[in-house]
């Protein structure tokens, strides 16, 4: 009998050598304890084979084997298992099929080694540590959870002395040995240098660094090539786009208008950054969970960096209109992003019911949200409210300095005196409000978008005069529809006293000129107060803050508080075109987001008057126009309205002084980043409703890891997440990071479903070879580059992609790995290459974008942000838009903006052939190339170097006729640079040049 | 007529990379075909014709004579689009602008503003019930072409070719006649996650409809002396690599390529047609843009095999949005009455009606209210409108669903886009519920977890 307790003492060395032996691995290594055994062995057959049938849901014959005392019970038909005794065991007996009555499982016998592993852990007194359990986790059972391969502790006691052979090589050759194949033969030299540098720096090699590496017959000759691309920036920068690929990252912000992120340029280049430093992985993530938590905690120049990290909780997508609105589909996208890309979990399916397969219920999907939504999102600006908020000032470096703190304390003294008098102007605007006895309405309208209206004919009937007293006001407010961005209306009022002096009041002649001067403001004969404009929203308060020339546009000059409202004219006799088209010699008003802006004027006499006047919106294409209203308040409210100017002025000066103060301070760098707010739990979504509230979720770790309570209530629990997601103990990090490394430069992961380590995932093809990855991953400290290494130096990695009969026979799909895969360039190294060919790359880090300045955003659903920035650097610094895409990255297969990529499709497809055939910029850097080699004059010498350059070797003969066939017939010394380009075109064009072997 | 089974991969040697079967279907086969997928097709071509802003239902294909007769009464609803609207406190029912009388032979009520559309109608089965789940034109758009109103998923063009692949090698399966972007942008024609093969291909009237399109070489000879010698180039090259389907594929891609240069601006060059044709258009003698214009085209493309094509009325602006006025309905209708009435003749003339299913459709209706009953403009409404299917497998001259008095809410049989969808698949022989792509570990189908067959209206 073929004992397997014997076999586990063997050692490996013997073993390499046996060639009969094809007895999984883990056996024969690793010291297993007799739980140990149940846990890898038997627990796994019990879930995947048995259970369906005598588990919770079915007891078929009575029996179940999902905890001990399910099988204690004998049946029918005796004892089903007799710890110690496999022979007395009903269960050996059906399950070797030995049993005339019975065979199970009745579809496939299980296989000799589940046999074997069963009738062993039987002979060694059956240990079953499982009690009854229901328990369920999402909607699996805990014991069928804890039976998934991904959830077990990552196995770190492997014995690899005596090796000969590297790791790698041991398990890949190991697994080989089940379809009888061998690595294939080392891929030629030429071959190599190709592959580790665009895998490593996704470019490629010059001629001279391949001949210098053919040339280069020391041992060490490949290493010495890898040595030096992991320390070029470009390793960073291919590295770093993967990342980004996984982060779905972009430069525009995907609500309805798509608007643009300014700084997310920053995390991308924090990123790029950290590879190439290789930046330990859990320190890597730490700072993205909770960085700006760390450098509160250490503010230093260099930890500015740990705030810009948390872009990648930052960066998620915004949804629709008013994107506060939808900050649950925000969530969704940064948990989904989160159990994706770091921890293989489809975390997102849990939003609105338990996940389906895996175990993951919406309470561990609402203590995740919790976390989120007690963390401060950066606002990026939408339809309705175009400027971005809640940016994160990184300047940590002047903290520590006296004459800032000092500073600082001043500009907070003064920013408290002024909230005091904002306190003080609310409160006295009640009472002046309530003191006003209704107004009298006169009039009011609807302006559609883009339409014009009078004031006086359609408001007030026939024009008829009205009395005024001294000091009564009369206002016309214009309210924001449904929008307010486009809402800028140019207006006409006049007031004409009837009788006696027939005084006349014009917006235009008495304001225009001497516009900025004061808030009330005086007519033409002097009388102080009579004009004033007001924020309406939450009582009246006088529009605040003057801009002289606004944008540089001499005349433009505005009354406003904050963005909107604003009351403004065009002061010049030219028509401004600025946010729209502003008309010369012309008063304008627009309303605030949430509340009108008014133009009142307090009646300086006793009298009558009329009232005449005009409504234009100057912004058409809106979505909507403005409403209007006209009204006489009755009181004589100047005596309070006085009072109200006095804490005005007041106000104006401290406001002045504090701009004065603030200039003083050094311009505030900013990050699109995240930070803390009060920590809260929050209830359930029912079905992923927002409006529809369940129980209070406690914000924790998943269950399925440990169910870790946060340590702080008040903090929003970052911090706490941090350090879950990279425990050592956690079995998901580090195995999710190792399989994308290895699916870096082998195009598949060991788990290739990179993704989804849940139960809908692929199981592993190696599962020893990713516990040895993630476990070396864990020991070397988190080491990134240690790990690209160890795969870039095995033969696995460095052998041919020549295919065999044989293998393709036994292997289709190279599962086994016994050649190398062949691979499409990615869109970006496509582009790369051709600039880099072309002598056009700009090989210099990326700089930010050249947004339009956020002053100046009026983007909507109907005119969203979509420009293109084009460059000669890397495509890795290309600007992402998430509303359309870049089209040459769509056309090649490139990352989806809008979601975790993990790894690129390649699909070909004519339109590609398009773009080698017709492209512009194709023919111009084909042109390119060839002006460089033309430069050699020689016929030979110009087509070596176009070769050269371009896919790294010299022509062969029949290449030569080939090329020959494309100059023909024109005499040599005839040749143009043109002729010449479609010489270029061809190689660049070439299957070889696209495809890495 | 070969069966192709849908999500059987077939592994290449290049890695990372699955060769679809509609894409080898495309790229390696040399005779045409036609699949049909759960159950016998109808429809082997889609031609979907959006309207974008939202065409108000009660001023087309939806007769209210009680909202002639309740003008300015006042009504209360929660509306999305009125609810906590500063000015519109209060709200009245407003009439429709365009007169309704009977057409055809079925006496199906049309308003004016479609005459010619009006006299087709005995061929369209038109659903009055229908309605969606959001009320701005970004998701309602997104919503009417991927079934989602806030994530990117793909469109259903880039589901029906998915599902159907392609029956001419030289053109994309799925084209999108789109003079200007739409709301939501590209992801209106998005393959997403599905293989980029089946992404909508933009066509925009100018002088290169799709994107190098136009030969960069300076004679049609020289190009084909220059593929000639990438194409042998290329097969040395492939010597020792002869396992390698994707390779093969990128190969035969320029063939299939100069197919396309050839074959798509001879689809795009209507010099070929009648005047009659032309007129049936409205189309002057050399047009080369205008909605007559992208319906001819749709015309020559189904007929050259291409699976769905999407005719995009305007974009995401100066389009149907008449919030100011409800005039501008009468400009927007006449650019594209006579060309829709037009394509239905001429399908039907040339017995494509068989093969072709004509869909059309807006992003959601407008309100049937406003807050004054003078305002001139009416608002978005996703609670009620009107959309409608021609040709082949629909029953025709018939209506489906009802609207209430005021065309305010479905009141019969409501038809949801999801529904829409489920029916539209259907006629191309998919069953909506199996029609699946596994992705993020889920599989993922064009209707979500919803979606019904609208059986009455099928022949």
């Amino acid at each position: 009998m073929f004992n397997l307790n014997h076999l586990i003492t063997i050692s490996i060395a013997v073993l390499v050598f046996i060639p009969w032996l094809n007895a999984p691995f883990l056996q024969l290594t690793l010291a297993q304890t007799d739980a140990d055994l149940f846990e890898s062995k038997i627990r796994p057959i019990f879930v995947e084979k048995c259970q369906k049938c005598h588990g919770p849901d079915k007891q078929k014959a009575g029996l179940r084997l999902d905890h001990k005392a399910g099988w204690q019970n004998p049946g029918d038909r005796g004892a089903i298992i007799v710890p110690g005794k496999p022979d007395e065991s009903l269960l050996l007996k059906v399950i070797s099929y030995n049993d005339p009555l019975l065979k199970m499982p009745p579809d496939k016998k299980l296989s000799d080694q589940e046999v074997n592993a069963i009738r062993l852990w039987v002979n060694q007194g059956a240990v079953d540590p499982r009690v009854l359990n229901d328990k369920k986790v999402g909607s699996i059972s805990l014991d069928q959870a804890k039976a998934h391969w991904s959830f077990k502790p990552i196995q770190n006691n492997f014995d690899l002395k005596g090796l000969n052979s590297k790791p790698i090589d041991f398990f890949i050759s190991q697994k080989l040995k089940e379809i009888n194949l061998p690595l294939s033969p080392k891929a030629d030299k030429r071959t190599l240098i190709r592959r580790l540098y665009y895998d490593i720096t996704g470019l490629p090699p010059s001629y001279s660094q391949v001949i210098n590496f053919l040339n280069d017959n020391s041992p060490n000759a490949t290493e010495k090539v890898i040595d030096q691309l992991f320390s070029s920036s470009n390793f960073g920068e291919n590295a770093g786009r993967r990342w980004l690929d996984l982060v779905r990252f972009a430069d525009t912000a995907g609500e309805n208008s798509d608007h643009p992120l300014p700084y997310a340029y920053k995390y991308r280049d924090y990123v790029i950054k950290s590879f190439n430093n290789n930046k330990p992985y859990d320190q890597f993530l730490k700072e993205q969970i909770a960085g700006d938590i760390y450098a509160a905690k250490n503010p230093t120049p260099s930890n500015s960096d740990q705030i810009i990290a948390t872009g990648f909780l930052a960066i998620a997508r915004r949804f629709g209109h008013e994107i506060e609105k939808e900050m649950h589909l925000t969530h969704e996208d940064a948990i989904d992003t989160l159990g994706k890309s770091l921890l293989g979990l489809t975390l997102g399916c849990a939003r609105c019911h338990d996940h389906k397969y895996d175990p993951i219920s919406a309470k561990d999907y609402y203590a995740l949200y919790g976390i989120l939504e007690s963390t401060r999102f950066p606002f990026p600006g939408c339809e309705p409210k175009q400027q971005p908020k809640d940016l994160v000032s990184i300047e940590i470096s002047n903290l520590a300095d006296p004459t800032i703190i000092a500073l600082q304390k001043k500009i907070e003294k003064q920013k408290a005196e002024l909230a005091k008098i904002l306190v003080e102007e609310g409160a006295f605007n009640q009472s002046l409000l309530a003191s006003i006895k209704t107004p009298v309405l006169l009039g009011k309208g609807v302006l559609k978008d883009g339409s014009e209206q009078d004031i006086a004919t359609t408001a007030i009937e026939g024009n008829l005069p009205i009395c005024v007293t001294t000091g009564q006001m009369i206002q016309l407010s214009l309210f924001p529809q449904k929008n307010h961005g486009m809402d800028s209306t140019k207006v006409e009022f006049v007031i004409q006293e009837v009788d006696g002096k027939r005084q006349l009041w014009n917006v235009k002649t008495d304001l225009i000129d001497v516009f900025l001067q004061s808030n009330p403001a005086k007519d033409s004969y002097g009388n102080p107060s009579v004009w004033a404009f007001f924020d309406c929203n939450n009582g009246l308060r006088l529009l605040p803050e003057t801009l002289l020339d606004f944008q540089k546009n001499i005349g433009l000059n505005i009354w406003r508080n904050g963005d909107t409202p604003t009351v403004f004219v065009n002061a010049s006799n030219n028509l401004i075109n600025a946010w729209t088209k502003l008309p010369s010699r012309s008063f304008f008003m627009h309303p605030g987001q949430n509340g009108a802006v008014s133009l009142a004027w307090f009646s300086p006499i006793n009298g009558k008057i009329t009232i005449q006047g005009n409504l234009k919106d100057v912004h058409p294409g809106g979505i909507d126009g403005v409403d209007w209203k006209l009204e006489l308040f009755n009181a004589n409210i100047q005596p309070s309205f006085n009072a109200l100017k006095l804490l005005a002025e007041k106000k104006k000066s401290l406001n002045i002084e504090l701009v004065k103060l603030q200039q003083d301070l050094p311009v505030p760098q900013l990050a699109y980043a995240v930070a803390e707010k009060a920590g809260k739990n929050i209830k359930l979504h029912l079905r992923g409703d927002p409006e529809r509230l369940g129980d209070e979720v406690p914000r924790r770790w998943l269950e399925i890891l440990g169910a870790n309570n946060i340590s702080k209530p008040s903090a929003s629990g970052r911090e706490d997440l941090a350090l879950w997601v990279t425990s050592p103990a956690n079995p998901l990090t580090a195995r999710v990071m190792v399989n994308r490394i290895w699916g870096h430069y082998f195009g598949k992961g060991i788990v290739k479903s990179a993704n989804d380590f849940g139960l809908r995932g692929e199981v592993p093809t190696h599962p020893e070879l990713l516990d040895w990855l993630a476990s070396e991953f864990i020991r070397s400290g988190w080491n990134i580059k240690h790990i690209h290494k160890l795969i870039v130096l095995s033969d696995a990695y460095q052998q041919s992609s020549i295919s065999s009969v044989n293998g393709l026979e036994k292997d289709t799909k190279n599962d086994f790995y016994w050649r190398m895969d062949k691979r499409r360039l990615k869109a970006e190294e496509i582009r790369d290459s051709l600039l880099f060919c072309a002598g056009d790359l700009d090989n210099t880090p990326g700089i930010k974008h050249p947004f339009p300045p956020e002053s100046t955003w009026n983007f909507t659903q109907h005119n969203p942000f979509n420009a293109n920035y084009d460059h000669n650097k890397r495509s890795v610094y290309l600007m992402v838009k998430r509303n359309s895409r870049h089209q040459f990255l769509g056309l090649f297969d490139g990352a989806d903006p809008n979601t975790t990529t993990p790894l690129r499709q390649v699909t070909t497809v004519p339109t590609q052939a398009l773009y080698f055939m017709n492209d512009p910029f194709f023919h111009l850097e084909a042109e390119k190339l060839a002006t460089i080699a033309f430069a050699f004059r020689e016929y030979e010498k110009i087509v070596n170097t176009l070769f050269q350059i371009s896919l790294q070797r010299n022509p062969t003969e029949s290449e030569k006729t080939i090329v020959l066939s494309l100059l023909n017939p024109k005499a040599d010394k005839n040749l143009t640079i043109k002729d010449w380009a479609s010489v270029a075109r061809l190689l660049l064009a070439s299957n070889e040049f696209v495809f890495l072997d | 007529m070969k069966k192709i089974s849908r999500r059987s991969f077939v592994p290449s040697g290049v890695l990372g990379s699955i060769l679809m079967p509609g894409i080898i279907d495309q790229l390696m086969a040399s005779d045409n075909q036609t699949s049909s997928l759960h159950h016998p097709a109808k429809a082997k071509s889609v031609i979907f014709l959006f309207m974008s802003g939202g065409v108000s239902h009660v001023d087309s294909f939806d007769p209210k004579p009680k909202l002639i007769s309740d003008h300015g009464k006042k009504v209360t609803f929660e509306h999305p689009e009125t609810k906590n609207r500063p000015g519109y406190e209060n709200i009245y029912l407003k009439k429709p602008d365009w007169k309704f009388s009977p057409r055809g032979k079925s006496g199906i009520e049309v308003s004016d503003l479609f005459p010619n559309v009006g006299n087709q109608i005995d061929e369209i089965a038109l659903i009055r019930s229908m309605h969606t789940s959001h009320s701005n034109h970004y998701n309602a758009t997104l919503g009417m072409h991927t079934g989602s109103f806030n994530f990117s998923r793909p469109s259903i063009g880039s589901w029906v070719s998915y599902g159907l692949g392609n029956m001419n090698k030289n053109l994309p399966s799925f084209l999108v006649i789109a003079p200007q972007m739409p709301y939501a942008g590209t992801q209106v024609w998005s393959a997403d996650f599905l293989p980029g093969e089946f992404q909508g291909t933009r066509v925009a009237p100018g002088n290169e409809p799709i994107t190098n399109l136009i030969p960069r070489a300076i004679s049609k000879e020289k190009q084909v002396q220059d593929l000639s010698a990438l194409d042998a180039f290329n097969k040395i090259h492939l010597g020792t690599r002869m396992s390698d389907d994707v390779l093969k594929a990128r190969i035969k891609s320029f063939e299939t390529a100069f197919g396309m240069q050839s074959e798509m601006p001879s689809a795009l060059d209507l010099s070929s047609e009648s005047k009659n044709t032309l007129d049936l258009y409205g189309l002057s003698l050399g047009q080369k843009d205008g909605f007559g214009w992208q319906c001819l085209v749709a015309r020559r493309l189904v007929e050259r095999g291409v699976r769905f094509v999407e005719l995009i009325h305007t974009g995401s602006s100066a389009n149907w949005d008449s919030h100011g006025n409800m005039a501008d309905h009468g400009r927007l209708a006449k650019e594209v009455d006579l060309p829709i009435a037009g394509l239905l003749k001429d399908l039907k003339m040339r017995g494509l009606m068989d093969d072709v299913l004509v869909v059309w459709t807006t992003e959601f209706g407008r309100t049937p209210f406003n807050n004054t009953a003078d305002n001139k403009g009416r608002e978005h409404h996703n609670w009620a409108f009107s959309s409608w299917l021609a040709g082949a497998g629909v029953k025709p001259g018939i209506t489906y669903g009802k609207t209430d008095e005021y065309g305010i809410k479905p009141a019969e049989n409501p038809v949801h886009i999801h529904d829409f969808h489920a029916t539209i698949l259907h006629l191309m022989g998919i069953d909506h519920e199996r029609l699946t792509y596994r992705h993020g570990g889920r599989d993922y189908r064009l209707t979500d977890v919803h979606g019904r067959v609208v059986s009455d209206i099928l022949s």
